[in-house]
């Protein structure tokens, strides 16, 4: 098996990574692929309890990189979605106890055992960046549309492209309300100032504060649009580049969508 | 609908036109900005290729990146001490 590893990343923190990473590898899961999760955010490790898995933890990725465990040890299997693993982040350490050069070595590992290897990426672009990115062969730039994150978004995607990586964008936690009243930035507008192709949008959705209260996978929750976006992403990811990209729309009352069709609205 | 007809009415710009705006110009700026590093970089390596056809005053060479508004450019200042003849 050669698996291919992608890193979520986005430069800015809070933005939707840890989220995008568990929901996207529940759902590569679910199309039958065996997809690993690995937090790569050192010291403030935050994917395990996303996915509910905070109590099973043994042993951790730095354990698995320095050759302390194997990585099956290392690797949680959740038990509601077949073919997931998580592989926790260590809390004690600090980003500096691995280096890229290690990354590279445990990416072969990884690729030889699972289909898909996501790495959930911390923020900031120094050395925590470099580990994660350090073996990806591809990457989501996660960003939300505000200011701040579109530009740490495209200082990021400068960085992927010179590691000759050609990133794709996911727009987290759109308010289609906001949008349509020309208060957010509209997905249009964000690519137009990034100029990189889009994979997915997800709109802000209270599932998912309440999926991460309980540990349950967003993308099990039925009513979720942003659990439904991830799915749709992850089948993108997967291959199935046809399927459209949804633009999440007001729930607003029938004039007021009747408005925005006839361009009344802005 | 109706705060969209009285914003177009009174001529006030959607919040997000300005958000645009100012990424654009940010992102423009900030892929200006140079390091330190690089400015010594190109230094070192200006000086070597001047030298090979002047013989300059290396205390006094200046290198600068100036900014305007709308532009940046690269100003390089030396005196000429002689010519190389080869
Ligand atoms: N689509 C969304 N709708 C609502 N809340 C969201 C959405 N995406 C992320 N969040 C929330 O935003 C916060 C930051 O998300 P997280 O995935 O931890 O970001 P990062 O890993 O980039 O720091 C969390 O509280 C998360 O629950
Ligand atoms: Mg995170």
């Amino acid at each position: 098996m050669e698996g291919k590893i992608i890193v979520v990343t986005s430069g800015k923190g809070g933005v939707g990574k840890t989220t995008a990473t568990a929901s996207i590898g529940a759902g590569l899961a679910m199309e039958g692929k065996r997809v690993a999760v690995v937090d790569m955010d050192i010291g403030l490790r935050n994917l395990d309890v996303v996915m509910g898995l905070e109590n099973r933890i043994v042993f951790n990725v730095v354990d698995a990189v320095k050759g302390k465990c194997k990585l099956a040890q290392a690797a949680i299997k959740d038990r509601r979605i077949n073919n997931l693993f998580l592989i926790p982040a260590s809390q004690s350490d600090n980003k500096n106890v691995l280096i890229p050069e290690d990354m590279v070595r445990f990416g072969e590992t990884l690729k030889a055992e699972y289909d898909y290897i996501l790495m959930d990426c911390p923020a900031g672009i120094e050395r925590g960046f470099e580990n994660s990115v350090a073996a990806a062969d591809e990457a989501l730039v996660v960003c939300m549309p505000e200011v701040s994150s579109v530009r740490d978004a495209d200082r990021v995607i400068g960085l992927l492209y010179a590691r000759s990586i050609t990133p794709k964008l996911i727009v987290n936690r759109i308010v289609p309300e906001m949008v349509e009243r020309g208060d957010m930035l509209s997905h249009e507008d964000i690519v137009d100032v990034l100029s990189v192709d889009l994979i997915g949008l997800v709109p802000m959705d209270d599932n998912v504060i309440v999926s991460t209260n309980t540990g349950n996978p967003l993308v099990l929750q039925k009513e979720s649009k942003a659990g439904a976006a991830f799915l749709r992403i992850a089948m993108r990811v997967n291959g199935r580049t046809d399927l459209p990209i949804e633009v999440p729309r007001a729930q607003g009352k029938f004039w007021k969508r009747m408005g925005t069709k006839f361009g009344l609205g802005k | 609908m109706l705060n969209g007809f009285l914003k177009k009415f009174l001529g006030k710009s959607d919040s997000k036109d300005v958000a645009k705006k100012r990424l654009k110009f940010a992102l423009i700026y900030d892929k200006l900005e140079v390091s330190d590093e690089t400015l010594e970089n190109l230094h070192r390596d200006i000086v070597e290729v001047i030298s090979r056809y002047f013989e300059i005053d290396h205390d006094a060479f200046k290198l600068d990146i100036h900014r305007s508004d709308d532009l940046s450019a690269l100003v390089v200042n030396t005196p000429i001490l002689s010519a190389k003849h080869r």
